[in-house]
């Protein structure tokens, strides 16, 4: 780990490009996304139910006169308890051309992350695919799993596009 | 200055369409017998700008053709040739191959050389018919006018320049033999030899022969339009000696028959860029309205050149796409409506100078400007071209504010007692404002049916034609207004409806005759608002729908029909797919394909149709729309906590069902008798995985659907009202959601979701189906 700080030696100058990423919790696990894929965060509504949707998909909402479906990432890979409070977050991502929300715990803080800050994660197997994590990185002792939000979303997992349109 | 052309092009297609309906709308109108010299006019000016713009944007292929169609038109205006009715077909079908090339331009579709070829060499055909005053070569647009036949030697200045191929090979040699051959020849001006071979040539010619006499050897080693041939008669030049390929402002009346193509003098022209410096006796110049004027100088040739100046364009001009040194004639930018102040004086004046010197600068003859500026420059004043995104974009905004408004006052209402007065009569003020502003943003979107009516006169002029029948069409409320995508939409189902009365309707005038009526059949077009619907109807005097004969053939394809079932449903028969009376199958109309399609297009727009017929007397088809598509007559039902919203156009009744009405078919599927009818029942909680209100089926509402004629009795918890919805994509950012059509806002801020009726009527069938 201990190229991992800010103070790390920079190999080249594409590295030391940092990148912001917005970070949020599910359960007890830290993530960290490409913020300029957010479009906005707001406060969970009850959305309205899809017919025969699966359940991490909870329905869609109406985004200022958008459609827009929401997907609970708790319940799509079992994490924490699946509870709506008054502090839990949509966060609207703009993704491929459309725009999604997706239902998180909290939202942390944006940070910036160089290249060589992220870590290539180690291959496990899980309901996470590694294919839709970038990395981990280390920021302030806390680990963050840095998504490939537009392929996790994008992908025929999510159930999210028809599958015409669908891309990994 | 290397400008990017192709940002202009769609400018230059849409344009280029609207000049060629506007021509098709002329030519259709145009009595042959005795043409209106204004309507020829405004044809050949049509003409004369798609030629101009396609020139400067340097599709050829247009440029050449419509070149070949103004020369005709150009002569008819100026009645050197009689109108006649194949000059008229001829040009319809040349105004066809152009709007092919265009969608060609545009990446769609493929033009068919050979009928370009054809409809080419037809239009010269035509053109050189009757060669009843002087030129008979079309290619040439020679000026020479109607004086031919003076007796003794007539004199022609002749000026050319020869293609690459022939000035470096030696066809301008043998042309001057040739030439030399019919009388005296005298060369004017030539080439410096071997500075740059292809250059630009004037001789002068006395002979006895018209120019048709070597007309097509010049033709022949210079390109189209890069000759002309004058004739040296006092009166020949003297309205019309000047020609040119330049373009006008659209619609520009072209008042004085001579055009020229310069700029008028007093407009800096600056020709910095463009000539060849090897004494081509022409330029291109780009137009630079900052630039000093500077002496035009063509090295050779001072000052005569025919010059291709550019108009001062209020864009940053384009570089003449004609690159090729040698050309003699350039290509304008359409030219903007200019200030109209130097007008009729200039006009006069150069005239006198072409017949005495044409080989003077003077040949510089400004248009008439003052005529053409006023009425281009009002046009474009009065409208704007927006891309239909951003008005899309308006409309969703208001849409949003609508929604935002409802919910306010619902908070308002809430409030009570408690609500201040003023805060309450605000939002009431506030109501009427989004409302005014929604109709006004929707009417955007709004264009006149005329723009799907005006090309049906040509639909019935071809197909009567065709089908040897006197047909006249009559249209009213052409200024009716529908959204633009129902504009779109419906141009293809209306067509084959008209196509359909013209074929299957209108009787041959024999039959007419022998049935007492007038030999001329009338289709009506008929187009008008009736609530929150566009009518269109569409109406013949026709033989009327048979009846026996449409029962007959219901029976021999299998349909369930009785005599017993009205008129109404009789003549619905024709929509189902392959149904057709026709004794014969024309290439019109009778193959059984067709309505079904119509049926079909029309509800997919959320609108339908009827017919009305009586044998003998004729048939009227109604065609019912939504005043947009974005808008949606719904009735919203509940389901569990849930609401969804049933597009009215398919519900037929509804009902509170007693216990006993529902029996269940092997113990899955269930029916219920609806007036004698078993329709299968979709319990909606159930097909969409929703906890019911109530399970009793005594507790809830059936809503009897009817969907492209499959019927479903749907049960739903409650029904909660009538609204006006705005339809929104679900798969804009989801999916496509089996059973569901999309998904609207409802006042409350809320997303409802509307039924696709005719899938869950389908699922209804099948599930029957399996079960029986």
């Amino acid at each position: 780990m201990e190229a991992m700080t800010q103070t790390g030696n920079p190999t080249s100058d594409e590295d030391l490009v940092a990148n912001e990423y917005l970070t949020f919790t599910l359960g007890c696990e830290e993530y960290a996304i490409d913020i300029l894929k957010v479009q906005e965060i707001r406060g969970y509504e009850q959305p309205t139910l899809i017919a025969n949707a699966p359940p991490f998909i909870k329905g869609v909402i109406n985004l200022r006169g958008t459609i827009v479906p929401i997907v609970d990432m708790r319940i799509k890979f079992n994490l924490g308890k699946i509870e709506y409070t008054p502090f839990t977050v949509v966060i609207i991502l703009n993704i491929a051309g459309r725009v999604i929300g997706t239902v998180v715990d909290s939202v942390s803080d944006v940070i910036s992350l160089t290249p060589v800050q992220v870590r290539p994660a180690p291959d496990f197997s899980g309901s996470f695919d590694t294919k839709y994590i970038l990395g981990l990185a280390t920021v302030d002792g806390r680990m963050m799993i840095v998504t490939d939000i537009e392929r996790l979303m994008t992908s025929a997992d999510m159930e999210l596009i028809d599958d015409a349109s669908a891309s990994s | 200055m290397a400008i990017d052309m192709s940002q202009f092009y769609q400018v230059f297609f849409e344009e280029s369409a609207e000049h060629l309906a506007a021509m098709e709308g002329l030519l259709l109108d145009l009595d042959v017998g005795n043409p209106d010299p204004e309507q020829l006019n405004a044809i050949f000016r049509a003409a004369h700008s798609i030629k101009g713009s396609a020139g400067t944007f340097g599709f050829t292929d247009l440029a050449e053709t419509t070149h070949i169609l103004e020369n005709l038109l150009d002569r008819i205006r100026r009645q050197e040739l009689g109108l006649r009715a194949e000059m008229v077909d001829a040009f319809l079908e040349c105004g066809d191959l152009l709007r092919d090339m265009l969608e060609a331009h545009q990446g769609r579709g493929a033009v068919d050389a050979a009928a370009v070829e054809a409809i080419c060499a037809r239009l010269r055909q035509l053109s050189s018919d009757q060669p009843a005053a002087a030129p008979a070569r079309p290619a040439a647009s020679e000026p020479v006018t109607a004086n031919a036949a003076t007796g003794g030697k007539r004199r022609f200045n002749i000026q050319f320049v020869p293609t690459e191929v022939s000035a470096k090979g030696d066809g301008v040699k043998q042309l001057l033999d040739e030439l030399a051959a019919l009388g005296t020849l005298e060369i004017l001006t030539q080439p410096v030899a071997g500075v740059h071979d292809v250059g630009y040539w004037q001789v002068r010619l006395s002979c006895n022969v018209g120019q048709e006499a070597f007309a097509d050897q010049v033709d022949f080693i210079a390109d189209n339009g890069a000759w002309r041939v004058l004739e040296d008669e006092p009166s020949a030049a003297a309205d019309d000696a000047a020609f040119g390929f330049f373009d006008d402002s659209p619609g520009a009346p072209e008042s004085d028959p001579g055009y020229g193509f310069f700029e008028p003098p007093g407009e800096p022209v600056s020709e910095a860029s463009a000539v060849a410096p090897d004494g081509d006796g022409y330029g291109f110049f780009e137009p630079l309205p900052d630039v000093v004027p500077a002496p035009a100088a063509p090295p050779v040739e001072e000052g005569e050149g025919y010059g291709f100046f550019e108009p001062v364009a209020t864009l940053p001009a384009a570089e003449p796409p004609a690159a090729e040194e040698g050309d003699g004639f350039g290509f304008f930018a359409p030219l903007p409506p200019v200030a109209a102040s130097d007008a009729s004086p200039a006009v006069v004046a150069p005239s006198p100078a072409v017949v005495s010197a044409p080989d003077e600068k003077a040949t510089v003859e400004p248009r008439g400007r003052a005529s053409k500026a006023s009425p281009a420059a009002s046009a474009s004043d009065s409208s704007i071209r927006v891309s239909v995104e951003k008005v899309d974009q308006l409309i969703n905004l208001v849409g949003e504010l609508v929604i935002t408004q409802a919910m306010l006052l619902q908070t308002a209402t809430q409030m009570q007692e408690n609500a201040p007065e003023r805060l309450l009569s605000g939002l009431v003020q506030l109501e009427r404002n989004t409302r005014d502003l929604q109709e006004s943003v929707m009417s955007i979107r709004m264009m006149p049916i005329s723009f799907v009516f005006s090309r049906f006169p040509r639909v019935v002029r071809d197909l009567s034609g065709k089908l040897g029948k006197q047909v006249e069409l009559k249209t009213t409320g052409e200024t009716t207004e529908l959204d633009k995508s129902l504009i779109e939409r419906i141009a293809d189902p209306l067509t084959h409806l008209i196509r359909n009365s013209l074929d299957h309707g209108i009787e041959l005038p024999e039959k007419r005759i022998a049935a007492g009526k007038s030999p001329v059949g009338t289709i009506t077009l008929k187009a008008y608002h009736q609530g929150g619907n566009i009518v269109i109807e569409v109406g013949d005097d026709g033989a009327g729908l048979p009846r026996n004969k449409i029962l007959a053939k219901a029976r021999e394809r299998g349909l369930q029909v009785s005599d017993q079932m009205t008129d109404q449903e009789v003549f619905n028969l024709i929509f189902e797919a392959g149904f057709s009376t026709a004794e014969q199958i024309t290439d019109v109309s009778g193959r059984g394909v067709g309505m079904d399609v119509v049926r079909r297009n029309i509800q997919s727009m959320g609108g339908r149709v009827e017919i009305d017929s009586m044998l003998g007397v004729g048939t009227r088809m109604t065609v019912r729309l939504p005043l947009t598509l974005a808008i949606l007559d719904g009735m919203s039902i509940a389901v569990g906590d849930q609401t969804y919203i049933l597009p009215l156009s398919y519900v037929v009744e509804s009902f509170q069902p007693q216990l006993g009405d529902i029996k269940t078919l092997s113990n899955q599927a269930r029916v219920i008798q609806v007036r004698g009818e078993y329709l299968p029942v979709v319990v909606l909680h159930e097909l969409f995985n929703l906890k019911p209100q109530s399970g009793d089926f005594s507790q809830g509402i059936m809503v009897v659907i009817d969907a492209d004629g499959i019927k479903a009795a749907l049960f739903v918890d409650a029904l909660v009202g009538q609204h006006q919805v705005v339809i929104k994509s679900l798969e804009a950012n989801y999916r496509r959601v089996p059973g569901i059509s999309g998904a609207t806002i409802m006042g409350d801020g809320h997303v409802a979701l509307i039924l696709d009726v005719s899938a869950i009527a389908g699922m209804a069938k099948s599930s029957v189906q399996k079960a029986g």
